[in-house]
């Protein structure tokens, strides 16, 4: 996941690596995500990751709710 | 207490250790430092690290099964600079490298660059809010994906 200047920058980059364009997200947005996704402590015995269906729920509670984010066969 | 839940436990206070000296120290440690604060060998070590790599916790460096990756933090130098007061780490995205201070619950300054063109880009994080950034952030792989090849992604 990088950050760029601007979205013709993200089509430029997928053109220049021969790859399909992803998703997007505002630094707002990718700061949400990353609030919820890493802010339980690794340090506890109890912690776990989370199952695809926990992360799945966490997308959509932040919107992300387009198949590019889906985790479980549907 | 059986084999399995003996070598649980053990992977238990090894992903302890690491998180605790990546926390405190910037970046995630040997399997030598890690053998040295549990009175272990380092063999143990690092059979425990490549169970936990197995359960996608830690990712692992090709060839010498040391640590490159215990997420948000990376264990080589990358271009995702992150400040935390007077101590640095290294994210392993922009994704990571916002992560280190939702993780750390600190305040912090992300030094990047535009993916395209390399122009220096900055984002800063302050009181738990994104106080300062620009621009967009592309994930080029689909979630269900993104442990096909952990490091490109």
């Amino acid at each position: 996941m990088l950050l760029f200047r601007a979205e013709e920058h993200v089509e430029k980059w997928c053109a220049d690596w021969n790859l399909s364009r992803g998703e997007t997200l505002s630094p707002d947005k990718c700061w949400q995500l990353a609030k919820v996704w890493y802010s339980a402590d690794r340090r506890e015995p109890d912690w776990r990751r989370r199952t695809a269906d926990e992360a799945e729920s966490l997308f959509s509670e932040l919107g992300l709710t387009s198949p590019f984010w889906r985790l479980l066969p549907s | 207490m059986t084999a399995g839940q003996e070598k649980a436990d053990f992977d238990k206070e090894v992903r302890r250790v690491v998180y605790d000296f990546t926390m405190r120290e910037g970046a995630p440690p040997t399997s030598e430092r890690v053998a040295e604060n549990l009175s272990t060998a380092p063999s143990d070590v690092k059979s425990s690290f490549a169970r936990l790599a197995d359960a996608h916790i830690l990712v692992l460096q090709k060839g010498n099964g040391e640590i490159l990756m215990a997420n948000p933090f990376s264990a080589v130098v990358t271009p995702f600079l992150v400040n935390v007061g007077n101590r640095s780490y290294y994210g392993n995205c922009i994704w990571d490298a916002m992560g280190i201070p939702a993780m750390l619950g600190a305040d912090a300054r992300i030094s990047t660059s535009c993916g395209c063109c390399r122009t220096a880009m900055e984002a800063t994080i302050k009181d738990g809010a994104l106080a300062e950034a620009s621009g967009v952030v592309h994930f080029a792989i689909p979630a269900a994906r993104w442990w096909d090849d952990i490091v490109f992604n």
